[in-house]
Protein backbone atom coordinates (compact mmCIF):
# COMPACT_ATOMS: atom_id res chain seq x y z
CA UNK A 1 0.00 0.00 0.00
CA UNK A 2 1.09 3.44 -0.91
CA UNK A 3 0.93 6.27 2.17
CA UNK A 4 -1.71 7.68 0.00
CA UNK A 5 -3.92 4.39 -0.51
CA UNK A 6 -2.93 4.65 3.25
CA UNK A 7 -4.58 8.13 3.51
CA UNK A 8 -7.29 7.38 1.60
CA UNK A 9 -7.73 4.12 3.69
CA UNK A 10 -8.43 6.31 6.88
CA UNK A 11 -10.56 8.65 5.22
CA UNK A 12 -13.16 6.46 3.66
CA UNK A 13 -12.93 4.46 7.86
CA UNK A 14 -13.75 7.72 9.31
CA UNK A 15 -16.45 8.38 6.70
CA UNK A 16 -17.91 4.90 7.61
CA UNK A 17 -17.64 5.39 11.21
CA UNK A 18 -19.68 8.81 11.29
CA UNK A 19 -22.04 6.89 9.33
CA UNK A 20 -22.94 4.86 12.62
CA UNK A 21 -25.94 2.71 12.39
CA UNK A 22 -26.30 3.49 8.56
CA UNK A 23 -28.34 6.12 6.69
CA UNK A 24 -31.85 4.44 7.58
CA UNK A 25 -31.25 4.12 11.23
CA UNK A 26 -30.06 8.15 11.56
CA UNK A 27 -33.63 8.97 9.19
CA UNK A 28 -35.42 6.81 11.81
CA UNK A 29 -33.84 8.73 14.17
CA UNK A 30 -34.51 12.09 12.67
CA UNK A 31 -38.15 11.03 11.81
CA UNK A 32 -38.76 10.69 15.88
CA UNK A 33 -37.45 14.56 15.75
CA UNK A 34 -34.22 13.77 17.46
CA UNK A 35 -30.38 14.57 16.13
CA UNK A 36 -28.02 12.00 15.51
CA UNK A 37 -25.15 11.28 18.50
CA UNK A 38 -22.93 13.39 16.38
CA UNK A 39 -25.28 16.07 15.22
CA UNK A 40 -25.60 16.17 19.14
CA UNK A 41 -22.27 17.03 20.25
CA UNK A 42 -21.87 19.76 17.01
CA UNK A 43 -24.96 21.59 18.52
CA UNK A 44 -23.68 21.77 22.22
CA UNK A 45 -19.88 22.53 21.58
CA UNK A 46 -18.48 25.82 19.96
CA UNK A 47 -18.62 25.16 16.12
CA UNK A 48 -15.50 23.13 14.78
CA UNK A 49 -13.88 22.35 18.76
CA UNK A 50 -14.91 18.26 18.84
CA UNK A 51 -11.72 16.23 18.83
CA UNK A 52 -13.56 12.29 19.17
CA UNK A 53 -12.02 9.51 20.87
CA UNK A 54 -11.95 6.10 19.79
CA UNK A 55 -13.80 6.11 16.83
CA UNK A 56 -12.98 2.62 16.01
CA UNK A 57 -13.63 0.86 18.48
CA UNK A 58 -15.60 -2.15 18.06
CA UNK A 59 -17.57 -4.97 20.60
CA UNK A 60 -15.62 -8.49 21.53
CA UNK A 61 -18.77 -10.23 21.87
CA UNK A 62 -18.45 -13.69 20.07
CA UNK A 63 -21.95 -15.04 21.08
CA UNK A 64 -25.68 -14.91 19.38
CA UNK A 65 -23.73 -14.23 16.12
CA UNK A 66 -22.65 -11.00 17.35
CA UNK A 67 -18.97 -11.30 15.89
CA UNK A 68 -20.45 -10.95 11.98
CA UNK A 69 -22.17 -7.21 13.91
CA UNK A 70 -19.68 -5.16 14.43
CA UNK A 71 -20.33 -1.60 13.73
CA UNK A 72 -17.12 1.21 14.78
CA UNK A 73 -17.79 3.40 17.71
CA UNK A 74 -19.94 0.56 18.94
CA UNK A 75 -22.62 2.84 19.78
CA UNK A 76 -21.16 5.37 21.64
CA UNK A 77 -19.70 9.36 20.75
CA UNK A 78 -16.89 10.43 23.08
CA UNK A 79 -14.25 12.88 23.22
CA UNK A 80 -13.54 17.02 23.95
CA UNK A 81 -14.23 20.18 23.15
CA UNK A 82 -15.74 23.88 24.03
CA UNK A 83 -17.94 25.44 25.09
CA UNK A 84 -17.93 29.43 25.48
CA UNK A 85 -14.16 28.79 25.34
CA UNK A 86 -13.81 26.35 28.15
CA UNK A 87 -12.97 22.63 27.74
CA UNK A 88 -15.62 20.28 28.49
CA UNK A 89 -15.49 16.24 27.83
CA UNK A 90 -18.83 14.87 26.45
CA UNK A 91 -19.99 11.35 25.65
CA UNK A 92 -22.98 11.16 23.21
CA UNK A 93 -24.76 7.78 23.30
CA UNK A 94 -25.65 6.68 19.59
CA UNK A 95 -28.79 5.24 19.36
CA UNK A 96 -28.50 4.02 15.80
CA UNK A 97 -25.70 1.85 16.82
CA UNK A 98 -27.34 -1.62 18.63
CA UNK A 99 -30.06 0.93 20.06
CA UNK A 100 -27.21 3.28 21.60
CA UNK A 101 -27.12 -0.17 23.92
CA UNK A 102 -23.75 -0.75 26.39
CA UNK A 103 -21.07 -3.00 25.85
CA UNK A 104 -17.93 -3.22 27.67
CA UNK A 105 -15.96 -1.21 25.52
CA UNK A 106 -18.92 1.11 24.85
CA UNK A 107 -18.33 1.38 28.90
CA UNK A 108 -14.64 1.67 28.45
CA UNK A 109 -15.05 4.67 25.82
CA UNK A 110 -17.33 6.68 28.31
CA UNK A 111 -14.51 5.99 31.26
CA UNK A 112 -11.78 7.41 29.32
CA UNK A 113 -13.33 10.51 28.95
CA UNK A 114 -14.87 10.26 32.19
CA UNK A 115 -10.79 10.28 33.70
CA UNK A 116 -9.51 12.80 31.68
CA UNK A 117 -12.32 14.90 32.60
CA UNK A 118 -11.47 14.73 36.51
CA UNK A 119 -7.54 14.95 35.80
CA UNK A 120 -8.08 18.21 33.67
CA UNK A 121 -9.89 19.34 36.41
CA UNK A 122 -13.01 20.03 33.40
CA UNK A 123 -17.11 19.39 33.29
CA UNK A 124 -18.31 15.68 31.96
CA UNK A 125 -21.32 16.08 29.99
CA UNK A 126 -23.66 12.78 29.44
CA UNK A 127 -25.80 12.56 26.47
CA UNK A 128 -28.01 9.96 26.94
CA UNK A 129 -30.24 8.15 24.33
CA UNK A 130 -29.77 4.08 25.06
CA UNK A 131 -31.60 0.71 25.20
CA UNK A 132 -29.92 -0.20 27.90
CA UNK A 133 -27.76 -3.33 28.81
CA UNK A 134 -26.41 -5.16 25.65
CA UNK A 135 -28.09 -8.35 26.67
CA UNK A 136 -25.74 -10.42 24.09
CA UNK A 137 -22.95 -8.76 26.61
CA UNK A 138 -24.05 -10.58 29.70
CA UNK A 139 -22.64 -9.51 32.56
CA UNK A 140 -19.57 -7.21 31.15
CA UNK A 141 -22.41 -4.62 30.59
CA UNK A 142 -23.28 -4.47 34.17
CA UNK A 143 -19.67 -4.55 34.64
CA UNK A 144 -19.33 -1.53 32.48
CA UNK A 145 -22.60 0.30 34.83
CA UNK A 146 -20.76 -0.04 37.44
CA UNK A 147 -17.37 1.27 36.48
CA UNK A 148 -19.64 4.46 35.47
CA UNK A 149 -21.53 4.74 38.73
CA UNK A 150 -18.21 4.62 40.15
CA UNK A 151 -16.57 7.20 38.58
CA UNK A 152 -19.80 9.67 38.78
CA UNK A 153 -19.35 9.61 42.92
CA UNK A 154 -15.54 9.46 42.51
CA UNK A 155 -15.72 13.08 39.88
CA UNK A 156 -18.74 14.40 42.29
CA UNK A 157 -17.59 17.60 43.81
CA UNK A 158 -14.63 17.70 41.44
CA UNK A 159 -16.03 18.84 38.67
CA UNK A 160 -19.63 19.82 37.12
CA UNK A 161 -21.03 16.68 35.44
CA UNK A 162 -24.18 16.96 33.61
CA UNK A 163 -27.18 14.62 32.21
CA UNK A 164 -29.07 14.92 29.00
CA UNK A 165 -31.76 12.55 28.61
CA UNK A 166 -32.56 12.29 24.28
CA UNK A 167 -34.62 9.15 24.31
CA UNK A 168 -34.69 5.74 26.46
CA UNK A 169 -32.47 5.71 29.52
CA UNK A 170 -34.42 2.26 31.67
CA UNK A 171 -32.90 0.16 34.32
CA UNK A 172 -29.79 0.48 35.82
CA UNK A 173 -29.05 3.02 32.71
CA UNK A 174 -30.99 5.64 34.98
CA UNK A 175 -28.21 5.67 37.81
CA UNK A 176 -25.61 7.41 35.99
CA UNK A 177 -27.49 10.15 35.75
CA UNK A 178 -29.22 10.17 39.02
CA UNK A 179 -25.22 10.38 40.08
CA UNK A 180 -24.65 13.80 38.08
CA UNK A 181 -25.06 16.89 39.42
CA UNK A 182 -28.23 17.92 37.12
CA UNK A 183 -30.83 16.14 34.75
CA UNK A 184 -32.14 17.96 31.75
CA UNK A 185 -34.77 15.98 29.87
CA UNK A 186 -36.58 16.64 26.15
CA UNK A 187 -40.15 16.46 26.03
CA UNK A 188 -42.09 13.93 25.10
CA UNK A 189 -38.62 11.94 23.32
CA UNK A 190 -36.95 11.38 26.82
CA UNK A 191 -38.16 8.76 29.54
CA UNK A 192 -36.30 7.11 32.80
CA UNK A 193 -37.61 4.14 34.80
CA UNK A 194 -36.02 1.86 36.41
CA UNK A 195 -38.85 -0.54 35.39
CA UNK A 196 -40.83 0.03 32.67
CA UNK A 197 -44.71 -0.08 31.99
CA UNK A 198 -44.40 -3.84 31.17
CA UNK A 199 -42.77 -5.18 33.71
CA UNK A 200 -44.74 -3.09 35.98
CA UNK A 201 -47.92 -4.54 34.60
CA UNK A 202 -46.48 -8.00 34.69
CA UNK A 203 -45.50 -7.53 38.46
CA UNK A 204 -47.68 -5.05 39.97
CA UNK A 205 -51.13 -4.92 37.59
CA UNK A 206 -50.46 -1.47 36.95
CA UNK A 207 -51.07 -0.25 33.56
CA UNK A 208 -49.00 2.97 32.69
CA UNK A 209 -48.06 4.87 30.00
CA UNK A 210 -44.45 5.60 29.57
CA UNK A 211 -45.08 9.39 29.41
CA UNK A 212 -46.88 9.19 32.60
CA UNK A 213 -44.44 6.54 34.03
CA UNK A 214 -41.44 8.40 33.33
CA UNK A 215 -41.17 11.15 30.56
CA UNK A 216 -39.33 14.50 30.70
CA UNK A 217 -42.86 16.51 32.88
CA UNK A 218 -43.48 13.43 35.27
CA UNK A 219 -39.93 13.55 36.11
CA UNK A 220 -39.79 17.34 36.18
CA UNK A 221 -42.72 18.01 38.45
CA UNK A 222 -43.78 14.57 40.53
CA UNK A 223 -40.35 12.85 41.50
CA UNK A 224 -38.32 15.52 41.10
CA UNK A 225 -35.42 13.34 39.40
CA UNK A 226 -35.00 15.65 36.61
CA UNK A 227 -34.24 19.50 36.88
CA UNK A 228 -34.40 21.06 33.93
CA UNK A 229 -37.28 20.47 30.57
CA UNK A 230 -36.47 21.30 27.12
CA UNK A 231 -38.91 21.21 23.93
CA UNK A 232 -36.28 19.50 21.72
CA UNK A 233 -32.64 18.11 21.45
CA UNK A 234 -31.51 22.11 20.51
CA UNK A 235 -33.24 23.36 23.61
CA UNK A 236 -31.53 20.95 25.62
CA UNK A 237 -27.81 21.16 24.63
CA UNK A 238 -28.27 25.39 25.12
CA UNK A 239 -29.64 24.74 28.28
CA UNK A 240 -26.01 22.92 29.33
CA UNK A 241 -24.18 25.45 27.66
CA UNK A 242 -26.25 28.30 29.49
CA UNK A 243 -25.77 26.19 32.98
CA UNK A 244 -22.24 25.75 32.41
CA UNK A 245 -22.15 29.37 31.97
CA UNK A 246 -22.81 29.58 35.88
CA UNK A 247 -20.04 26.95 37.01
CA UNK A 248 -16.34 27.04 37.47
CA UNK A 249 -14.80 24.54 35.91
CA UNK A 250 -13.86 22.50 38.66
CA UNK A 251 -13.90 22.91 42.60
CA UNK A 252 -10.93 24.85 42.77
CA UNK A 253 -11.69 27.56 40.82
CA UNK A 254 -14.48 30.03 41.30
CA UNK A 255 -17.36 30.35 38.61
CA UNK A 256 -16.64 32.98 35.80
CA UNK A 257 -17.64 36.00 36.29
CA UNK A 258 -19.70 37.98 33.04
CA UNK A 259 -19.05 41.41 32.89
CA UNK A 260 -22.31 43.61 33.12
CA UNK A 261 -23.92 47.14 32.26
CA UNK A 262 -26.59 46.68 35.22
CA UNK A 263 -25.26 49.45 37.79
CA UNK A 264 -24.37 47.67 41.08
CA UNK A 265 -25.68 50.62 43.07
CA UNK A 266 -29.20 50.21 41.04
CA UNK A 267 -31.59 51.25 43.64
CA UNK A 268 -35.54 50.21 42.61
CA UNK A 269 -38.41 51.56 43.95
CA UNK A 270 -40.41 48.86 42.78
CA UNK A 271 -38.89 46.44 46.01
CA UNK A 272 -41.86 48.49 47.75
CA UNK A 273 -44.53 47.34 46.69
CA UNK A 274 -44.14 44.33 45.57
CA UNK A 275 -44.57 43.17 49.30
CA UNK A 276 -48.76 43.13 50.13
CA UNK A 277 -49.77 45.40 52.78
CA UNK A 278 -51.42 42.68 54.28
CA UNK A 279 -49.17 40.14 55.67
CA UNK A 280 -51.25 37.17 55.07
CA UNK A 281 -51.55 37.81 51.39
CA UNK A 282 -49.43 35.84 48.62
CA UNK A 283 -46.92 37.09 46.82
CA UNK A 284 -44.42 36.31 43.84
CA UNK A 285 -40.33 36.20 45.43
CA UNK A 286 -39.52 35.73 41.85
CA UNK A 287 -40.24 39.54 41.67
CA UNK A 288 -37.93 40.35 44.01
CA UNK A 289 -34.68 38.29 42.62
CA UNK A 290 -35.68 39.37 39.25
CA UNK A 291 -35.52 42.88 40.20
CA UNK A 292 -32.53 42.25 42.24
CA UNK A 293 -30.11 40.22 40.09
CA UNK A 294 -27.90 41.34 37.08
CA UNK A 295 -30.50 42.32 33.87
CA UNK A 296 -33.22 40.54 35.23
CA UNK A 297 -31.73 37.18 34.66
CA UNK A 298 -32.59 34.21 36.64
CA UNK A 299 -31.57 30.77 35.75
CA UNK A 300 -34.19 28.49 37.73
CA UNK A 301 -33.66 24.70 38.25
CA UNK A 302 -36.35 22.13 39.21
CA UNK A 303 -39.09 24.75 38.77
CA UNK A 304 -41.91 22.95 38.87
CA UNK A 305 -40.85 20.62 41.55
CA UNK A 306 -41.76 21.98 44.92
CA UNK A 307 -42.81 25.48 43.62
CA UNK A 308 -42.88 26.22 47.24
CA UNK A 309 -39.07 26.35 46.95
CA UNK A 310 -37.01 28.24 44.97
CA UNK A 311 -33.50 27.48 43.64
CA UNK A 312 -31.28 28.66 40.86
CA UNK A 313 -28.50 30.77 39.26
CA UNK A 314 -28.33 34.32 38.84
CA UNK A 315 -25.14 37.02 38.87
CA UNK A 316 -24.84 40.08 40.77
CA UNK A 317 -21.97 42.46 39.87
CA UNK A 318 -21.19 40.06 37.05
CA UNK A 319 -20.43 37.28 40.01
CA UNK A 320 -22.49 33.80 39.80
CA UNK A 321 -24.68 32.95 42.65
CA UNK A 322 -27.04 30.17 43.71
CA UNK A 323 -29.97 31.76 44.78
CA UNK A 324 -32.50 30.13 47.34
CA UNK A 325 -35.92 31.27 47.93
CA UNK A 326 -39.10 30.45 50.09
CA UNK A 327 -42.29 30.82 47.51
CA UNK A 328 -44.83 32.23 49.82
CA UNK A 329 -47.48 31.77 46.26
CA UNK A 330 -46.98 28.22 46.71
CA UNK A 331 -48.38 26.18 49.55
CA UNK A 332 -48.07 29.53 51.82
CA UNK A 333 -43.80 28.84 51.24
CA UNK A 334 -44.01 26.07 54.05
CA UNK A 335 -41.64 23.65 53.99
CA UNK A 336 -42.52 20.27 53.57
CA UNK A 337 -40.41 17.09 52.20
CA UNK A 338 -39.95 17.70 48.56
CA UNK A 339 -38.68 21.64 49.30
CA UNK A 340 -36.43 20.53 52.10
CA UNK A 341 -34.70 17.98 49.09
CA UNK A 342 -34.68 20.42 46.88
CA UNK A 343 -33.08 23.16 48.71
CA UNK A 344 -30.45 20.75 50.41
CA UNK A 345 -29.42 19.51 47.40
CA UNK A 346 -29.00 22.39 45.37
CA UNK A 347 -27.02 24.15 48.68
CA UNK A 348 -24.78 21.23 48.46
CA UNK A 349 -23.97 21.81 44.97
CA UNK A 350 -23.27 25.45 45.28
CA UNK A 351 -20.89 24.53 48.51
CA UNK A 352 -19.42 22.00 46.12
CA UNK A 353 -18.44 24.68 43.46
CA UNK A 354 -17.56 27.92 45.21
CA UNK A 355 -20.84 29.69 44.19
CA UNK A 356 -21.83 31.67 47.29
CA UNK A 357 -25.89 31.43 48.39
CA UNK A 358 -28.02 34.05 48.50
CA UNK A 359 -30.97 33.02 50.86
CA UNK A 360 -34.43 34.65 50.53
CA UNK A 361 -36.62 33.91 53.52
CA UNK A 362 -40.48 33.87 53.39
CA UNK A 363 -41.81 31.15 55.56
CA UNK A 364 -44.69 30.42 58.05
CA UNK A 365 -42.88 27.20 59.26
CA UNK A 366 -42.80 23.92 58.28
CA UNK A 367 -45.80 22.21 56.76
CA UNK A 368 -48.14 20.14 59.40
CA UNK A 369 -49.35 17.39 58.45
CA UNK A 370 -49.44 13.67 59.39
CA UNK A 371 -48.62 12.58 56.11
CA UNK A 372 -45.27 14.77 56.46
CA UNK A 373 -44.63 13.85 59.43
CA UNK A 374 -44.80 10.15 58.51
CA UNK A 375 -43.20 10.86 55.43
CA UNK A 376 -40.21 11.81 57.51
CA UNK A 377 -40.18 15.60 57.35
CA UNK A 378 -37.84 15.30 60.29
CA UNK A 379 -35.20 13.61 58.79
CA UNK A 380 -35.57 15.40 55.15
CA UNK A 381 -35.52 18.75 57.08
CA UNK A 382 -32.18 18.41 58.42
CA UNK A 383 -31.09 17.84 55.19
CA UNK A 384 -31.26 21.61 55.21
CA UNK A 385 -29.70 22.75 58.31
CA UNK A 386 -26.99 20.14 57.35
CA UNK A 387 -26.32 21.69 54.40
CA UNK A 388 -26.50 24.81 55.42
CA UNK A 389 -24.31 24.55 58.53
CA UNK A 390 -21.57 22.25 56.35
CA UNK A 391 -21.30 24.79 53.61
CA UNK A 392 -18.51 26.93 53.80
CA UNK A 393 -18.72 28.83 50.84
CA UNK A 394 -20.58 32.83 51.09
CA UNK A 395 -23.93 32.98 52.23
CA UNK A 396 -26.25 35.98 52.58
CA UNK A 397 -29.54 35.68 54.17
CA UNK A 398 -32.67 38.43 53.35
CA UNK A 399 -36.03 38.17 55.53
CA UNK A 400 -38.46 39.57 53.28
CA UNK A 401 -40.97 38.77 55.51
CA UNK A 402 -41.91 35.81 57.92
CA UNK A 403 -39.28 33.62 59.54
CA UNK A 404 -41.17 31.91 62.15
CA UNK A 405 -40.07 29.06 63.98
CA UNK A 406 -37.59 26.54 63.54
CA UNK A 407 -38.00 27.16 59.45
CA UNK A 408 -36.54 30.53 60.54
CA UNK A 409 -32.95 29.02 61.77
CA UNK A 410 -32.85 26.43 58.90
CA UNK A 411 -33.19 29.08 55.91
CA UNK A 412 -29.65 30.07 55.96
CA UNK A 413 -29.49 31.85 59.74
CA UNK A 414 -26.78 33.89 61.72
CA UNK A 415 -26.98 30.38 63.83
CA UNK A 416 -26.00 28.54 60.96
CA UNK A 417 -23.25 30.03 59.05
CA UNK A 418 -25.02 32.64 57.93
CA UNK A 419 -21.99 35.66 57.18
CA UNK A 420 -24.26 38.69 56.52
CA UNK A 421 -27.79 38.36 57.27
CA UNK A 422 -30.55 41.30 56.47
CA UNK A 423 -34.03 41.73 57.15
CA UNK A 424 -36.88 44.30 55.34
CA UNK A 425 -38.48 46.17 58.26
CA UNK A 426 -41.50 43.71 56.60
CA UNK A 427 -40.10 41.12 58.75
CA UNK A 428 -41.75 38.62 61.33
CA UNK A 429 -39.21 36.86 62.91
CA UNK A 430 -40.18 35.18 65.91
CA UNK A 431 -41.07 31.29 67.48
CA UNK A 432 -44.37 31.24 66.31
CA UNK A 433 -47.11 33.75 65.03
CA UNK A 434 -49.30 36.07 67.30
CA UNK A 435 -52.23 33.77 66.39
CA UNK A 436 -50.57 30.72 67.69
CA UNK A 437 -48.44 32.51 70.13
CA UNK A 438 -51.28 34.32 72.22
CA UNK A 439 -53.73 31.63 73.90
CA UNK A 440 -50.83 30.03 74.77
CA UNK A 441 -49.12 32.41 76.27
CA UNK A 442 -52.19 34.84 77.65
CA UNK A 443 -53.85 31.58 78.18
CA UNK A 444 -55.04 32.59 81.82
CA UNK A 445 -55.29 36.49 81.21
CA UNK A 446 -57.81 35.20 78.07
CA UNK A 447 -60.00 32.79 80.45
CA UNK A 448 -60.13 35.21 83.19
CA UNK A 449 -61.31 38.15 81.09
CA UNK A 450 -64.80 39.77 80.83
CA UNK A 451 -64.77 39.51 77.54
CA UNK A 452 -61.79 36.59 76.11
CA UNK A 453 -62.20 37.38 72.63
CA UNK A 454 -61.55 41.36 73.11
CA UNK A 455 -58.79 40.55 75.51
CA UNK A 456 -57.04 38.02 72.93
CA UNK A 457 -57.85 40.74 70.02
CA UNK A 458 -55.88 43.22 71.63
CA UNK A 459 -53.02 40.69 73.00
CA UNK A 460 -52.56 39.23 69.46
CA UNK A 461 -52.41 42.86 68.38
CA UNK A 462 -49.63 43.81 71.22
CA UNK A 463 -48.13 40.96 70.20
CA UNK A 464 -47.87 41.58 66.18
CA UNK A 465 -46.19 44.88 67.29
CA UNK A 466 -43.73 43.40 70.07
CA UNK A 467 -42.68 40.08 68.30
CA UNK A 468 -44.03 40.16 64.56
CA UNK A 469 -41.22 42.46 63.49
CA UNK A 470 -37.31 42.11 63.04
CA UNK A 471 -36.29 44.47 65.81
CA UNK A 472 -36.14 41.69 68.02
CA UNK A 473 -33.56 39.87 66.13
CA UNK A 474 -31.51 42.59 65.43
CA UNK A 475 -31.34 43.64 68.77
CA UNK A 476 -29.38 40.18 69.73
CA UNK A 477 -27.48 40.87 66.50
CA UNK A 478 -28.84 37.78 64.96
CA UNK A 479 -29.92 40.37 61.82
CA UNK A 480 -27.01 42.45 60.84
CA UNK A 481 -29.01 45.41 59.18
CA UNK A 482 -32.61 46.03 58.58
CA UNK A 483 -32.65 46.94 54.72
CA UNK A 484 -35.04 49.78 52.99
CA UNK A 485 -36.17 47.29 50.05
CA UNK A 486 -35.75 49.39 47.26
CA UNK A 487 -31.27 49.48 48.64
CA UNK A 488 -31.64 45.37 48.22
CA UNK A 489 -29.18 45.03 45.10
CA UNK A 490 -26.40 47.46 46.21
CA UNK A 491 -26.59 45.87 49.62
CA UNK A 492 -26.20 42.28 48.54
CA UNK A 493 -23.29 43.30 46.41
CA UNK A 494 -21.60 44.79 48.76
CA UNK A 495 -21.99 42.17 51.23
CA UNK A 496 -20.94 39.89 48.43
CA UNK A 497 -18.32 41.61 47.57
CA UNK A 498 -16.95 41.58 51.17
CA UNK A 499 -16.81 38.10 51.33
CA UNK A 500 -14.75 37.67 48.20
CA UNK A 501 -12.04 36.69 49.87
CA UNK A 502 -13.61 34.15 52.85
CA UNK A 503 -11.63 31.09 52.96
CA UNK A 504 -12.55 27.73 54.18
CA UNK A 505 -12.59 27.65 58.33
CA UNK A 506 -10.07 24.16 59.34
CA UNK A 507 -12.61 21.69 60.27
CA UNK A 508 -12.06 18.99 62.19
CA UNK A 509 -10.46 15.52 60.89
CA UNK A 510 -12.76 13.38 60.25
CA UNK A 511 -13.68 11.25 57.29
CA UNK A 512 -16.96 12.83 56.44
CA UNK A 513 -20.08 14.00 58.19
CA UNK A 514 -23.15 11.78 58.18
CA UNK A 515 -25.48 13.98 56.37
CA UNK A 516 -29.39 12.68 56.79
CA UNK A 517 -30.56 10.75 53.39
CA UNK B 1 -66.47 18.19 34.13
CA UNK B 2 -63.68 20.14 36.38
CA UNK B 3 -62.75 20.10 39.57
CA UNK B 4 -60.94 22.92 41.81
CA UNK B 5 -59.21 21.33 44.51
CA UNK B 6 -57.28 22.92 47.87
CA UNK B 7 -53.78 23.34 47.18
CA UNK B 8 -53.55 22.37 51.20
CA UNK B 9 -54.87 21.97 53.96
CA UNK B 10 -57.38 24.92 55.91
CA UNK B 11 -59.68 26.84 56.30
CA UNK B 12 -61.98 28.46 54.01
CA UNK B 13 -62.17 31.82 54.08
CA UNK B 14 -64.37 33.13 51.62
CA UNK B 15 -65.81 31.66 48.41
CA UNK B 16 -66.35 34.12 46.04
CA UNK B 17 -68.75 32.38 43.35
CA UNK B 18 -72.52 31.48 43.65
CA UNK B 19 -73.87 28.40 41.53
CA UNK B 20 -74.70 29.12 38.12
CA UNK B 21 -71.55 32.06 37.49
CA UNK B 22 -69.85 32.01 35.05
CA UNK B 23 -66.01 31.71 35.46
CA UNK B 24 -62.63 32.11 33.36
CA UNK B 25 -59.71 30.82 33.73
CA UNK B 26 -57.41 31.99 36.51
CA UNK B 27 -60.70 33.61 38.26
CA UNK B 28 -60.34 33.66 41.99
CA UNK B 29 -63.13 31.27 43.34
CA UNK B 30 -62.10 30.61 46.91
CA UNK B 31 -60.19 31.92 49.58
CA UNK B 32 -58.27 29.12 51.78
CA UNK B 33 -56.67 30.40 54.89
CA UNK B 34 -53.16 27.95 56.19
CA UNK B 35 -50.24 28.95 57.61
CA UNK B 36 -50.58 32.36 58.10
CA UNK B 37 -51.46 32.78 54.87
CA UNK B 38 -55.11 33.50 52.61
CA UNK B 39 -54.05 31.94 49.19
CA UNK B 40 -56.73 32.74 46.46
CA UNK B 41 -57.79 29.67 44.71
CA UNK B 42 -58.06 30.39 40.76
CA UNK B 43 -60.01 28.28 38.76
CA UNK B 44 -57.62 26.67 36.32
CA UNK B 45 -60.76 26.27 33.58
CA UNK B 46 -63.34 28.53 32.65
CA UNK B 47 -67.28 27.55 32.73
CA UNK B 48 -69.84 27.81 34.87
CA UNK B 49 -69.90 26.98 38.27
CA UNK B 50 -72.35 24.11 38.95
CA UNK B 51 -71.76 22.99 42.33
CA UNK B 52 -70.06 24.01 45.42
CA UNK B 53 -68.78 21.60 47.77
CA UNK B 54 -67.61 23.34 50.80
CA UNK B 55 -68.69 26.16 53.27
CA UNK B 56 -67.49 29.45 54.46
CA UNK B 57 -66.01 28.64 57.44
CA UNK B 58 -65.24 24.81 57.25
CA UNK B 59 -61.63 23.15 57.27
CA UNK B 60 -60.68 21.49 54.09
CA UNK B 61 -57.98 18.56 53.75
CA UNK B 62 -55.20 18.98 50.90
CA UNK B 63 -56.71 17.80 47.55
CA UNK B 64 -60.54 18.20 48.51
CA UNK B 65 -62.96 19.20 45.95
CA UNK B 66 -63.85 22.81 46.52
CA UNK B 67 -65.80 24.00 43.46
CA UNK B 68 -67.27 21.87 40.66
CA UNK B 69 -66.71 23.86 37.15
CA UNK B 70 -69.21 22.56 34.04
Amino acid sequence: MTVEDRIKELIELNALAELAGGQDKIDAQHKKGKLTARERVEHLLDKGTFEEFDKFVVHRCTDFGMEKQKIFGDGVVTGYGRINGRLVYVFSQDFTVFGGSLSGPFGEKVCKVMDLAQRNGAPIIGLNDSGGARIQEGVVSLGSYGEIFRRNVQCSGIIPQISVIMGPCAGGAVYSPALTDFIIMVEKTSHMFITGPQVIKAVTHEEVEPEALGGAIRHNSTSGVAHLLAKDDRAALDKVRELLSFLPQNCNEKAPKLPTRDDPNRIDLELRKIIPENPRTPYDIKKIILTVVDDRKFFETQKMYAPNMVVGFARLNGTPVGIVANQPRALAGCLDINASDKCARFVRFCDCFNLPIITFVDVPGFLPGVAQEHGGIIRHGAKIIYAYCDASVPKITLITRKAYGGAYDVMGSKHHGGDINFAYPMAEIAVMGPDGAVPIVFRNQIKESSDPEKTRQELVEDYRRTFASPYKAAELGYIDEIILPEFTRPKLIRALESLETKFDVRKLPRRHGNIPL
Amino acid sequence: MAEVTAPMAGKVMDIKVNIGDAVQEDDEVAIIEAMKMEMPILTYTGGTVKEIKVEKGSSVEADQVIIIIE
